[in-house]
């Protein structure tokens, strides 16, 4: 599909406002205002292509990793913090942390285990499909999520039901310490729809258009009814698993990690949609200035914001 | 009134929930073939359909988690699992999924977790260690979780109504013995509320704690003891989770000991919960230290006599029972 003007620059500033969130975020953590957990997805915005190919009344499951799943989804970036601050206006009251759910949005939350999600995913597609919607389930995993058997039961299952999903592999290359070669036998993870009979194809993760154009096939194959298919976002992780916290630092060689920032997904969309005179100088500083704005409102709600009270915490374990 | 077995009635509460509620639907091994004999099951196929009658894969982690997947997108899946055995394989799903969603996202978008992880249970078949668990505990022991264990196929089915309403996450168990017995169940509808205990049997001497097949094993040793003078009182709480702990107490407080029977392992088992919450409240009726009988913390063995030595007995329960009442 033809993207306009118009769509070219959400994608872009939906970029650009994750990009913000996330720097935010990490500028907080050395203030203990927010554990030091985060887990950055600083440099795979070009997820932001993926997330643009959905409609309104499509469910998501996401990763532990960046923020683009809630900005591009429309999710409030002031709930978003308050809840990374763990104050009683967040999503989740408090509860949650990075554990986020937006059911306005048809964000469930998050799994705690890599791979948890990918049932939850066939599930809500079940539910989809037996109600006769025609929503698609669009389920994000990485590549550490792609070794476990969660997340082979559920592409079965996703084949044999012939359900609206699309599997979307982050494979950016580390799973924590590990290098995905390490631990993956095939070299494309793509290569696993061919044992689940679904499509399945590999693309440049930080080429957002070409991650849209990717995206938008499998999403018009699964609402068709034709069932699901796999996509896997060769990408980069550029920082560390965690912000901070007892991970090991320096087994990555310095080369690779500066290869990849030259590829930044959105230096490369900032510089193609320049090149087209879809963007502007003054557009770029603006929607930055937007971004910025944008966040240090919702950080001013967060630190405003009132911690839930102790008793909170015996609250809402059962409907 | 009619009498029919456990499982016709719990088949019974599934053909009635699903015209109720176009919401609820079922995943299953084998559910593709329709059954006309009397199963669990049986004319669910045919009455709905193969897109509310779900023939599953032996995927265990990706069934428990899509039931939750579905519940979040408003569906109330009934999941049956043949033996509670293979249910710890998606432990992930069960006790940190469906448990601990609505609490860890917050209620406030009006996030909930129906559905029902039906499985059958317990040993005295035959079936050695990973085809004779009963581990209630483990799913005690998580938080969000609600609990069933009928007895009676009176309150299997009406158990069983109650858990698909429920708007919370039930593990549901079904004593692999108790299946085929029988047991008077009306004609009319009817729900059986949980966290209510049932008083199997009454009595003034002591008070045993049992579910599912236990009850039947106790209210056996009830009667030979009664020949010998001893006056039994046999509670069922029917639901482990929410516990009426209230009615047990009321109950220790006119015998004055109790006996706790658990086929589970009993070590930190739910028989070990039941005697730790009654001496909170009820300590001074307490005349002697409560008793446990459980399976002391063994796999269960194939042998039958080695089987026998490790699972709860009729005689075993009765042992106990004397020893709390002379202690």
């Amino acid at each position: 599909m033809e993207l306009s003007e118009e769509q070219l620059l959400e994608i872009y500033r939906n970029m650009v406002r994750s990009r913000a969130f996330e720097e935010l975020v990490i500028e907080l953590m050395p203030q203990w205002k927010i554990p030091a957990s985060w887990m950055s997805g600083i440099g795979q915005e070009g997820v932001v292509g993926a997330l643009s190919t959905l409609l309104d009344g499509d469910y998501l499951t996401y990763t532990h990793r960046g923020a683009y799943y809630f900005i591009c989804r429309g999710s409030d970036p002031r709930r978003l913090l308050a809840e990374l601050y763990g104050k009683r206006t967040g999503y989740c009251g408090g509860k949650g942390g990075r554990h986020i759910a937006d059911t306005a949005h048809k964000l469930f939350g998050k799994s705690g285990t890599i791979g948890g999600h990918a049932p939850l995913a066939v599930g809500m597609a079940t539910a989809a499909q037996i109600r006769g919607e025609d929503a698609v389930v669009m389920s994000f995993f990485g590549d550490g999520a792609s070794n476990r058997g969660t997340t082979h039961e559920s592409m079965n299952l996703s084949a044999v039901w012939k359900l609206p999903v699309v599997w979307v592999c982050e494979n950016n290359a580390w799973a924590g310490t590990t290098p995905v070669s390490l631990v993956t036998a095939a070299t494309d993870i793509a290569d696993l729809a061919g044992a689940y009979a679904i499509p399945g194809r590999s693309v440049d993760g930080n080429d957002v258009l070409a991650v849209y154009q990717a995206a938008d096939e499998a999403v018009a194959h699964a609402r068709a009814g034709n069932g699901p298919s796999l996509i896997e976002l060769k990408t980069y992780r550029i920082r560390e698993f965690a912000e901070a916290g007892p991970f090991p630092t320096g087994y990555r060689d310095p080369q690779e990690i500066e290869a990849w920032q030259r590829r930044d997904p959105i230096d490369r969309f900032r510089a193609e949609l320049l090149g087209r005179g879809v963007l502007t100088d003054e557009l770029v500083q603006e929607i930055a200035r937007d971004a910025e704005a944008e966040m240090r409102a919702a950080e001013k709600f967060a630190e405003e914001s009132e911690f839930p009270a102790p008793e909170d915490a015996f609250t809402d374990l059962y409907a | 009134m009619r009498t029919i077995s456990f499982v016709e009635a719990m088949n019974e509460a599934l053909l009635e929930e699903m015209r109720r509620d176009p919401s609820v639907f079922i995943l299953g091994l084998g559910l593709h073939m329709s059954s006309k004999a009397p199963s669990l099951t049986a004319g669910l196929l045919e009455e709905f359909g193969e897109q509310r009658v779900r023939s599953i894969p032996i995927s265990e982690p990706a069934i428990a988690g899509a039931c939750v997947g579905a519940a979040l997108a408003g569906m109330r899946p009934v999941a049956y699992f043949s033996l509670a055995d293979f249910v710890i394989c998606a432990l992930d799903e069960i006790l940190g999924k469906a448990g601990k969603w609505r609490y860890t996202h917050g209620a406030e978008g009006g996030m909930s977790v129906p559905l029902v992880f039906l499985q059958a249970m317990g040993g005295y078949t035959r079936s050695a260690s990973e085809h004779s668990q009963s581990p209630l505990a483990l799913y005690a022991h998580a938080p969000g979780l609600k609990i069933a264990a009928p007895t009676t196929p009176y309150d299997a089915k009406g158990l069983l109504k109650t858990a698909i309403r429920d708007d919370n996450p039930v593990a549901f168990f079904q004593h692999k013995l108790l299946g085929g017995s029988k047991g008077e169940v009306p004609e009319e509808e009817y729900c059986v509320p949980f966290g209510v205990a049932k008083v199997a049997r009454e009595g003034d001497d002591v008070t045993v704690v049992a579910t599912s097949y236990m009850v039947q094993l106790a209210l056996q040793a009830a009667s030979s003891l009664d020949e010998r003078g001893v006056d039994v009182e046999v509670i069922d709480p029917l639901t482990i989770e929410p516990l009426d702990i209230e009615r047990i107490v009321e109950s220790v407080d006119k015998t004055g000991h109790l006996v706790v029977v658990d086929e589970d392992t009993e070590r930190c088992g739910v028989g070990a919960e039941i005697a730790m919450q009654v001496m909170e409240r009820a300590f001074g009726s307490l005349k002697a230290a409560p008793e446990r009988v459980g399976n002391p913390n063994l796999p269960v063995p194939y042998s039958p006599v080695l089987e026998a030595a490790v699972l709860p007995s009729k005689e075993k329960i009765e042992e106990a029972i004397l020893r709390t009442l002379t202690a």
